[in-house]
């Protein structure tokens, strides 16, 4: 297929894409390795993915197995990282420890080959040293690898301190506050997260993602909130809100059915901001029924945040 | 320890069998009380669902439930485990909801010693019994261990052999009489007698298995796969179909010997590259074994909703594909009924019956 002696890589707009876009397209193309990025997700994606994906997978990685669908044939290796943990009470999901071997075996027929990168900080191997590793695999020397990572590092700490600081300011803008508390590639997504979003902006809402924060003080924060937490992101997410929550106006805690880790965090969030009084509202999407029924809920609590906060103002007047 | 404190009572959420080997540690070697509820029951699964988050997998529900019947029967400590997927954040949720309820007890949670220095489980210790004697506590964690071994092996045992018995009852009648062993055992010794004694039951007991005899392989989630109140006694039930019935999946075989078996992951690298999940090598290798082995079937057990083993499902069709042997999914939630199950199981049961009549 490929004319050139490096291979394309395919990378599916799903999962952690969403997370380490900056780090990855800046490595490969400090590399001078092409990629092809599959389409934001639309129906004809989410339906491919839930008929390549087993009934009882959650919606999100159903919807990463339609990226990968779609990127057959447009390229010579699919890219599917595997990270396991970044330490102790820092670790992923566990399909992001299976993602690669069940890419491999669901699309098997399709003889796809998957190229990995693989972080296991407990077990030894960093992001970097995994990164290199990939460049290697990839046929570059040690000190190009390095390079490609260094950038890549700096060009994702670049977007995340920005995204920080962007949501620093939205907590002191002046209209209806909400805490969108998601996984990133819930919130990115174009076909579900997405449109969730663009609803409440057009009723007027800020909308702070809880995930866009400086990481370390989140982290922090969780700890206190909930000691024993040990999903990195969800402690990212947990530790923003209780950082904000007392800046916000409501919280919306937004999740794909059936996700594991949000099933008992979003129960221990409801569970220790119920003396904060801040509102909070859970939704959960699912591939049969999507966003269809949301805007209903979406608009009931938008109107009990809209009282709630001119009754405050009539306090303070 | 001093004579006049007062000694705790202690509790542990009920996992499969094991039980009476958490008694014995906490009797023999940390001095406080057992508490052992009764065995699970619908209503011990009903106080979990009512009070446990909607969509968490269902052996939260029912570990909740088992804390409340503890502290129903009179426990005032109680401890629960760390573990590598949600397990390992059960803990704190359950203790979180327990208070909001208004029960008061002290609570042990292992995960929250979890830090990487293994020496900090010392201080979980120290939390059950502020002066622990090292020597006594060590002693009686190798003759718990021990114990559990004895377990597995009975079980495993049990479940190969029972179908076949020609005395109805009679390996049930033995290995209740272990269990009672088990559960009473103040030493060593009364470890080993009730070992050696239901071994001995086992072997002279009267079987007649056909040749060549149906067996099947279990795989699954660690909780489930082992718990016969959270599968509904499935292995029970295919013995009484007239199966042997196979097991690798149990804490011997998956802690206590487990990190032994260096280099599992090589055995199933035709299937995948890297390690899948906690108990996802295991399970894939030994599915993979099974069918290599001739057995008829395999049946892959799991709590709705327990990621790792819903992300290895792929693998298990590929296995199956390659092998030609058959894979039946089963999947339990708080729902799930005897009914339904025996329907499914016969007709299991039927088709491996008959593929083996086709193959001879």
């Amino acid at each position: 297929m490929a004319t050139s002696q490096k291979p394309v890589v395919g990378i599916p707009r799903a999962l952690l894409y969403h997370r380490y876009a900056a780090l990855w397209q800046t490595y490969f193309k400090s590399l001078g390795v092409e990629t092809v990025v599959s389409a934001p997700t639309d129906r004809v994606i989410a339906e491919a993915g839930a008929r390549a994906a087993g009934d009882e997978m959650c919606l999100s990685l159903k919807v990463y197995l339609g990226h990968v669908a779609s990127l057959i044939g447009k390229c010579d290796c699919i890219f599917v990282p595997r990270i396991v943990d970044f330490g102790i009470r820092r670790v992923m999901c566990t399909t992001f420890e299976g993602l690669p071997d069940i890419v491999a075996n669901v699309f098997r027929d399709e003889h796809l080959k998957v190229l990995s990168y693989n972080v296991n900080v407990q077990g030894g191997l960093g992001e970097k040293e995994a990164m290199i590793a990939l460049g290697r695999e990839l046929g570059f020397s040690r000190k190009a690898a390095k390079k490609a990572y260094k950038a890549g590092f700096a060009a994702q700490k670049a977007a995340d301190d920005a995204a920080a600081a962007k949501a620093e300011k939205q907590y002191k803008a002046k209209g209806l506050k909400i805490i969108l508390g998601a996984h990133r590639y819930v919130t990115e997504d174009a076909y579900y997260g997405r449109p969730v979003i663009q609803y409440l902006k057009e009723k007027g809402a800020e909308v702070i993602l809880a995930d866009a924060v400086e990481r370390k003080s989140a982290r922090r924060a969780a700890r206190q909130f909930s000691p024993t937490m040990k999903w990195e992101v969800s402690r990212e997410i947990a530790g923003s809100i209780a950082m904000h929550e007392h800046l916000a106006d409501g919280i919306i805690l937004m999740s794909v059915y059936p996700c594991a880790l949000d099933s008992m965090v979003d129960d221990m969030i409801v569970r220790k901001l119920k003396d904060s009084g801040v509102p909070i509202l859970t939704l959960t999407m699912d591939a049969q029924s999507g966003t269809a029924g949301l805007e209903t809920r979406l608009e009931s609590f938008l109107d009990i945040l809209t009282l709630r906060r001119r009754a405050k103002q009539e306090v303070k007047a | 320890m001093s004579q006049n404190e007062t000694k705790r009572k202690v509790a542990f959420p009920m996992i499969a069998h094991y039980n009476p080997a958490v008694k014995y540690l906490i009797e023999q070697g940390l001095g406080q009380i057992y508490v052992m509820q009764p065995a699970m029951t619908r209503r011990t699964m009903a106080l979990g669902e009512k009070l446990a988050p909607d969509m968490v997998c269902t052996p939260f529900k029912t570990i909740l439930g088992s804390m409340i019947e503890a502290l129903e029967a009179g426990a005032d400590t109680l401890i629960m485990t760390m573990g590598y997927c949600r397990l390992g954040y059960y803990g704190e949720l359950a203790e979180s909801i327990l208070r909001e309820q208004g029960y008061t007890f002290d609570y042990v949670n292992f995960a929250e010693y979890t830090t990487g220095r293994p020496k900090d489980y010392l201080k979980a210790l120290k939390a059950i019994t502020p002066h622990p004697r090292p020597p006594k506590v060590l002693k009686a964690l190798k003759e718990a261990l021990d114990m559990v071994q004895h377990i597995d092996d009975i079980e495993c045992q049990y479940y190969m052999n029972c179908g076949f018995e020609t005395e109805k009852g009679s390996f049930k009648a033995a290995l209740n009489r272990f269990f009672k062993a088990m559960t009473s055992a103040k030493s060593r010794k009364d470890i080993d007698r009730g070992y050696r004694a239901c071994l001995n039951a086992f072997e002279t007991l009267p079987v007649k298995k056909p040749e060549p005899v149906l067996k099947v392989g279990l795989i699954g989630e660690y909780f489930t796969v082992m718990d016969a109140f959270s599968n509904l006694d499935l292995e029970q039930a295919l013995a009484d179909m007239g199966v042997e019935v196979h097991r690798w999946m149990n804490v011997s075989h998956r802690n206590l010997d487990y990190p032994g078996e260096k280099n599992l992951h090589v055995r199933i690298k035709d299937y995948c590259r890297y390690e899948m999940g906690p108990t996802s090598t295991a399970n894939i290798w030994k599915a993979k074994k099974y069918a290599e082995d001739g057995f008829d079937g395999i049946i892959h057990v799991k709590s709705a909703g327990c990621t790792p083993e819903i992300e290895i499902m792929p693998v298990l069709r590929r296995i199956s594909e390659d092998y030609k042997i058959p894979v039946l999914f089963l999947t339990y939630d708080t729902e799930t009924a005897t009914a339904g199950l025996m329907t499914r199981l016969e007709a299991f049961y039927d088709m491996i019956a008959m593929r083996r009549k086709v193959i001879l």
